[in-house]
């Protein structure tokens, strides 16, 4: 769309009030979502109960060919469809609701340098692991990829986005890593968000940001899913302080009712935190 | 028609001095012609030798059962008769760039007094021949390039191969056909495919990459095909904008269907034809032989026409049909029926009539659509004998409604739905014949009884197509 045109469409999505059925579609949690999607779509839930907006969760198996850019999650509000986080949280901007209204400048930059950090370090890890490494490709990635579909389109669709993360490794320089680089990675990663969670409850001091929900939505999932072996989630177990604010926001923000559907009995996902 | 080339018969000593003619006789001419006649119908020939010349790479025993019947043939009259026909069964096994016959005498050691030998010379189409097209529309340029391989074995196979190269789109086909030998009508091919679609009346964009094969073979006077189709399927929206119900439908699908059609076709020609009756009946039944997709799909067509006086052709049609979707999944979209525009009801904008979600159609399980259409000539002819006989005026009629089923009432209910609210339209035009293959139509149209949610083009239409109701 033209800059002119998005700034129209934002206008007129700034004068419509928050619907009450608004919608947030992902792969279905049961058999087909995988750790980065998962991840990607607690981020964004987080967020938006951290907002205060109320949105339900649709599973659908063709999730990720329904959303605009191709990526999950994505919501569908109004009339409107955004998808990922970013542009999900300019779109709530636009309507009035915003975490990170008290933050002066700097710490904007920081915000964001962050959250950078977080998807250009954790999500590719995540990325790496279930579909280039070959043992958790082989038994975890392409079967709950394809469930849905039935011979032999399942094998297609599954070679297809192996080799399209694939060639996306090879173009940001991750195909000559190693797994255990990779661990290393996300080690480092935790303790850069270790070291600027110190103490305090959130990244930035008393108020959540949507900071708080990336890292939630990526840290709680890798705790609670259930890969090959447990490396992954034993890298991110080491740094309490980054435990205890899990702990902590799922306590807020998930309790009641909803921490049964949130952490529900899957194969894929062990429940609640350790 | 072709030449046939026949020598006279040497006359038989047999006969005696009747057929001689006096060198002296002033009325030379005419006797002479009237027993030549004389000969021609009365002489009972044998036909000997038939051969076929110019043969390359074509296998011998699939002409044989084409020629067949020349041999049965008992006089001169028969035996041209009997060439010519088999000389129209070589060429529709399209192997042959021309064929032509010419009869003798007979000659050699076995010859019979009134022995013939009848020999085809035929000069074989190339092994391969190609076309390049550029194509320009729609905000699209392509580059076509097709091949097609005529008789590859030597009985009659043909390999088609098409390719199409475009600014946004590419798509191919592949080809394989193959006739049973001295039964042309049975025959059997296989298609690999992928073509691309773009529908914004429905703001969907399809691709479909799949394989067929079909097996056609007549049966006393209809013809029955039987198709097998894997198809794997991807829908995508074809803008932004588009409704929530047809986001949903985006993704990969796979159909798997076994078809049947059975047609009878007496018309005199597929455009504007002038007399005769088509009837034709296609069933899918998809989902048991795998893939995501299960359906029961029927749809009938029925054209009569009849010449009336002074050159005009009255011609009514119907067509129907009904999708039911079979197991707990709704059914797709691309699946679906769709009603509307310059090749069905006219008066209606392409496809827009029926089920719609925010200005996309959605299409619908059944439907039907009838016309009546009056064909006359140019007013006062103008070009009479030529062009002017491509160019057909007429006045239509067409009525057609389109809507979802609840298969939880019953048949009665599912009538009256498409009874109530019929769309129609009436209107007068110009209709202009492609070859044998196409129309174009421009139209004056008059839609009425229009729902809301449908889209008109009232006045002026104009259509180019196929398959037009």
């Amino acid at each position: 769309m033209s800059l002119a045109a998005e700034a129209f469409v934002s206008q007129i999505a700034a004068a419509e009030p928050w619907p009450e059925n608004a919608t947030l579609y992902q792969p279905l949690k049961e058999d087909q979502i995988l750790l980065s999607d998962s991840a990607s779509s607690l981020a964004v839930q987080t967020f938006l109960r951290m907002c205060g907006l109320p949105v339900l969760v649709s599973c659908r198996a063709n999730a990720e060919y329904m959303s605009p850019s191709g990526k999950v999650p994505f919501i569908h509000v109004g009339n409107q469809v955004v998808s990922e986080l970013g542009p999900i949280v300019q779109f709530t901007k636009a309507k009035g609701h915003s975490l990170s209204d008290g933050l002066d400048d700097v710490q904007r930059a920081e915000m964001k340098a962050y959250m950078e950090l977080v998807n250009n370090m954790l999500l590719t890890a995540e990325l790496y692991i279930q579909w280039c490494d070959d043992h958790t490709a082989t038994e975890i990635s392409r079967p709950r990829y394809s469930s849905p579909y039935s011979w032999p389109l399942n094998h297609i669709l599954a070679y297809q986005k192996q080799w399209e993360v694939r060639r996306k490794m090879n173009a940001i320089g991750w195909s000559g890593k190693s797994l255990e680089q990779v661990y290393e990675d996300v080690s480092q990663c935790c303790q850069a968000l270790s070291q600027r969670l110190g103490t305090q409850p959130y990244f930035f001091s008393k108020q959540p940001t949507e900071l708080d929900a990336l890292v939630f939505g990526h840290l709680f999932t890798i705790l609670t899913t259930q890969l090959t072996n447990d490396e992954l989630a034993e890298k991110v177990k080491s740094y309490t302080n980054l435990l205890s604010f899990c702990h902590r926001i799922e306590q807020t923000y998930f309790k009641e009712h909803e921490r049964e559907s949130q952490s529900g009995s899957s194969r894929h996902s062990k429940g609640s935190l350790p | 028609m072709g030449t046939v080339h026949a020598r006279s018969l040497d006359p038989l000593p047999m006969q005696g001095p009747e057929l001689g003619v006096q060198a002296d006789d002033m009325d030379l001419g005419e006797p002479e012609h009237e027993e030549k006649q004389e000969v021609l119908e009365n002489k009972d020939v044998v036909v000997q030798h038939v051969h076929i010349d110019g043969l390359g790479r074509t296998k011998e025993d699939i002409l044989t059962y084409e020629i067949a019947d020349v041999f049965r043939a008992k006089n001169l009259i028969d035996v041209m008769k009997k060439s010519h026909e088999a000389r129209q069964r070589l060429l529709r096994l399209g192997i042959f760039r021309h064929v032509e016959v010419v009869i003798d005498t007979a000659e050699g050691a076995d010859a019979l007094p009134n022995g013939l030998d009848v020999k085809f010379e035929v000069k074989e189409l190339r092994r391969m021949t190609g076309s390049y097209n550029t194509m320009v529309g729609n905000n699209e340029g392509s580059m076509v390039l097709g091949l097609k391989l005529p008789n590859v074995f030597g009985r009659a196979e043909k390999l088609t191969f098409q390719f199409s190269y475009g600014t946004k789109e590419t798509s191919y086909g592949l080809s394989f056909f193959k006739p049973q030998p001295g039964h042309f009508e049975r025959n059997f091919s296989i298609n690999l495919y992928k073509v691309t679609g773009q529908f914004p009346w429905s703001s969907l964009r399809e691709t479909d990459r799949g394989v067929s094969t079909e097996f056609s073979f007549p049966i006393w006077r209809t013809n029955h095909t039987l198709k097998w189709e894997g198809v794997w399927r991807e829908l995508g929206c074809l803008a932004r904008t588009a409704s929530i119900a047809v986001r949903e439908e985006s993704g990969h699908s796979l159909k798997s269907s076994l078809s049947h059609t059975m047609v009878i076709d007496t018309r005199n020609s597929t455009i504007l034809p002038r007399k005769g009756a088509l009837l034709k009946i296609n069933q899918e039944l998809a989902g048991y032989t795998g893939g995501d997709v299960s359906f029961l799909k029927e749809d009938f067509e029925i054209q009569l026409n009849k010449t009336l006086f002074w050159d005009s052709v009255l011609s009514t049609s119907l067509w129907g049909g009904m999708l039911l979707p079979l197991g707990h999944k709704p059914s797709c979209i691309a699946d679906r029926f769709y009603l509307g525009g310059p090749t069905s009801v006219r008066g209606f904008s392409m496809y827009s009539i029926g089920p719609q979600s925010e200005g996309d159609y959605l299409g619908g399980e059944a439907y039907w659509a009838g016309g009546l259409h009056l064909y006359t000539p140019l007013p006062f002819r103008p070009g009479r004998g030529g062009f002017g006989d491509l160019f057909r005026t007429h006045f239509f009629l067409n009525a057609g409604n389109l809507c979802n089923l609840n298969y939880g009432e019953g048949p009665r209910a599912h009538l009256s739905k498409l009874a109530e609210c019929i769309r129609w339209s009436y209107g007068a035009g110009i209709v202009l014949r492609l070859g044998n293959i196409a129309r174009l139509e421009l139209n004056y149209c008059i839609p009425m009884g229009v729902q809301s949610g449908d889209r008109i083009c009232d006045g002026v239409q104009f259509g180019a197509g196929i398959r037009f109701l």
